[in-house]
């Protein structure tokens, strides 16, 4: 018998690109209107604005600012001739050197503490309390011939990383605490703390600084009265650690309840069965919200604002404060903002990295 | 100027620790001597012509000059001074706390201030006044001829109550365009969405001369309203007020006879007069009974400058802002500044 049926093919090569275009964006005719519209309206936006920041723009680092402002692009010039007060604020111009180390030292004490092999806690530790106080050393000196410089000439991108590492390095630790606390089998602490961090969390995070900074000499007896930026870092820290400590008490919820039994019934001790057991395997689900709690707290150092730090956008304020530069601020945001997404865009892939690292061997 | 809800937590802040409880009572004098320096306020960014930084990371401007000259006149030395960064609602509880010495911050002189915070002013060392800028093409001469035009008004400050009651004074209506931010307030004048724009002087017409073309606005004559700028202090110390009086008055008092920071050696060698000469220290008794040095007010003149000199430096002709003295002249030209006498 012959197959008189038509012969069906079944393509097994993919499409390629171009089919792959026409079939998603050029099906029918009114949505392929709708695709050239979206994709002018996108050129355009491009455009215009690669013309404005690239184009048009003003790169002479000495041009004067009457040339700038008449230009139709962004004025750069302002940048080049503000730059070290965006990054090092007030900090003494011939000092800067010491402010620019410090950055390094932070950055470099992050990286170093991301890598798998200083994950241990003698190591992280040592990382750590050796960073900070390099870090402390080199912007305050008052040692090794190094000029004392007061924390009110802080400020700039240093001033915005010290204020961000302190508050994690005080605040995760805390956080853990907290959360061990609120799973206390006391009821008068778990209800306590879980009182404690409801408070700060339904409290926002500018009247904590506020409060910090202006309220509390007022109540502190005179030998606790510390310089105000500590006591800024310190509201941040337990700001950070209110919400931190709910993730991870989330991530806690996540680790099923009888491997902590089957660990008690080994006659594993407290300790063990947190930090060996129940922790890491909380740390693993709390993963992408922890993240993303570094990320606001590094773009919430901004607050500090309020109670007159010159963090980096106050340094971007006073950058462009100035008779010459006042139009430019457009320029001045640009770029703060550019390093804002440096920092903060490596942070979350490092939190990809993490997660893909974590999620092997489970599962 | 403007301070929002902050500026309520603030004053709470006073509020609860009571006004008997100022911390740093007592000899401000002595207390800044033994520390070494002089705590000042700054600006938690740039407060044009009066706060701002230089490429040098370097405080300048009107308020940090007096702060300069106030330093001197105890030290002898421009340098033994620390610029804290403060805000606007910061400015009373750091005051109170001792964080700061004394507060030189475009502060105007109001009754709650003084009665209800207890706080206590200087003389006036600037007089800010409340005016209105408009676009030149509009051909107006006064507030009077722009019945029903629009304008823009800085957010939470004095200037919204000031230009209602002033229009209703005229009897023209006016459109608000109210707007938080000064540099999308700036941006809405100068883009045409509003016709007139309201503010306190000094901003005003820095925005004229360094944001916009100078040519295409004018500022109307119409005066809504005038601030006293003072430098503030805590109460109970009568000495560190004299003080500071006492060297504003220096300031007008070289500017009055002459005196400037390039001449005052010159002068000081041939004193035209006995009070120049007791003013620059040539003779005892300017000094001694303020806890100073006899020639502190040379120290000042020669290091700072006089009034003119900061004044031009800052605001005036030799800054970008280019702004006139106006009231804030001395008396012989026409201003409302004047020295004390010195006897």
């Amino acid at each position: 018998m012959t197959d008189t049926s038509p012969k069906r093919t079944i393509a097994n090569t993919p499409p390629g690109w171009f089919d792959n275009v026409r079939r998603r964006y050029f099906p029918t005719p009114i949505q392929s209107v709708i695709s050239i519209l979206g994709l002018g309206l996108l050129g355009w936006i491009l455009w215009t604005l690669l013309n404005w920041a690239v184009f048009s723009a003003v790169w002479d680092g000495q041009a004067s600012p009457e040339t700038c402002r008449a230009a139709a692009g962004a004025c750069w010039t302002v940048i080049a001739q503000r730059w070290r007060i965006i990054l090092f604020g007030l900090y003494p111009f011939d000092q800067q050197w010491r402010s620019a180390l410090a950055c390094v030292v932070v950055v470099a004490m992050v990286v170093l503490s991301c890598v798998p092999a200083f994950w241990a806690g003698r190591r992280l530790a040592a990382v750590w309390v050796l960073g900070t106080g390099l870090f402390y050393l080199l912007m305050k000196g008052g040692l090794l011939g190094l000029p004392l410089i007061g924390e009110e000439k802080w400020g700039g991108l240093a001033l915005t990383l010290f204020i961000f590492v302190a508050t994690c390095l005080i605040g995760f630790p805390l956080s853990i605490v907290l959360a061990l606390l609120r799973r206390s089998e006391l009821p008068v602490i778990s209800k306590g703390i879980g009182l404690f961090i409801d408070a700060v969390r339904s409290l926002p995070l500018l009247s904590i600084l506020f409060a910090f900074a202006v309220v509390v000499p007022f109540m502190l007896p005179g030998w606790l009265q510390t310089g105000k930026l500590y006591r800024v870092i310190c509201g941040a820290a337990l700001f950070f650690a209110a919400y931190q400590a709910e993730i991870i008490r989330g991530g806690m919820q996540g680790v099923a309840l009888g491997q902590d039994e089957a660990a008690k019934s080994l006659g594993i001790g407290y300790w063990h069965r947190i930090s060996r057991i129940i922790l890491p395997q909380a740390m693993r689900n709390a993963l992408p919200a922890t993240i993303n709690q570094f990320v606001i707290s590094f773009k919430e150092t901004s607050l500090v604002i309020v109670v007159g730090f010159f963090e980096i956008l106050a340094s971007g304020n006073a950058a462009y404060g100035t008779g010459d530069w006042t139009f430019a601020y457009r320029e001045v945001y640009a770029f703060i903002a550019l390093i804002y997404f440096v920092f903060v865009f490596s942070l979350s892939r490092y939190g990809a990295y993490l997660e893909r690292r974590m999620a092997v061997g489970t599962f | 100027m403007s301070s929002g809800t902050y500026g309520l937590l603030a004053a709470a802040a006073l509020a609860l620790s009571g006004s008997a409880a100022w911390a740093a009572n007592g000899d401000t004098l002595k207390a800044v001597q033994e520390r070494g320096n002089l705590l000042c306020t700054g600006h938690d960014g740039s407060y044009l012509g009066f706060a701002e930084v230089d490429d040098k990371g370097e405080w300048q401007g009107i308020d940090i000059e007096l702060c300069r000259a106030v330093a001197t006149a105890i030290f002898g030395d421009p340098t033994k001074l620390t610029i804290i960064p403060i805000s606007w609602a910061q400015r009373w509880p750091a005051l109170q706390s001792g964080e700061v010495d004394m507060v030189i911050k475009a502060s105007g002189a109001t009754l709650s201030r003084d009665t209800e915070l207890g706080l206590q002013f200087s003389l006036s060392y600037y007089l800010g006044t409340t005016k209105i800028m408009a676009h030149k093409e509009l051909e107006l001469t006064s507030l009077k001829d722009a019945d029903g035009g629009t304008v823009c008004i800085p957010a939470g400050t004095t200037q919204q109550q000031q230009i209602a009651s002033y229009g209703a004074k005229l009897g023209i209506t006016l459109e608000p365009v109210i707007i938080e931010k000064t540099e999308e307030l700036e941006q809405a004048y100068f883009s045409g969405r509003c016709d007139l724009y309201t503010q306190w002087g000094p901003v005003l017409a820095i925005a004229r001369a360094a944001k916009g073309n100078p040519d295409e606005h004018v500022i109307l004559p119409d005066v809504l309203a005038v601030e006293p700028e003072v430098i503030v202090m805590r109460p109970g110390d009568d000495n560190w007020i004299d003080i500071a009086n006492w060297t504003l008055s220096a300031l007008w008092f070289a500017e009055q006879e002459g005196i400037t920071s390039a001449n005052v050696d010159e002068i000081k060698a041939n004193p035209p007069s006995p009070d120049v000469a007791k003013f620059l220290g040539g003779s005892p008794g300017m000094g001694a009974s303020l806890g100073l040095s006899d020639d502190w007010a040379y120290n000042v003149i020669k290091n700072v400058g006089n009034y003119a000199e900061i004044f031009d430096r800052t605001l005036g002709a030799d800054s970008p802002y280019k702004m006139d003295r106006e009231m804030t002249a001395l008396w012989n030209n026409g201003g409302v500044l004047y020295p004390y006498v010195i006897d």
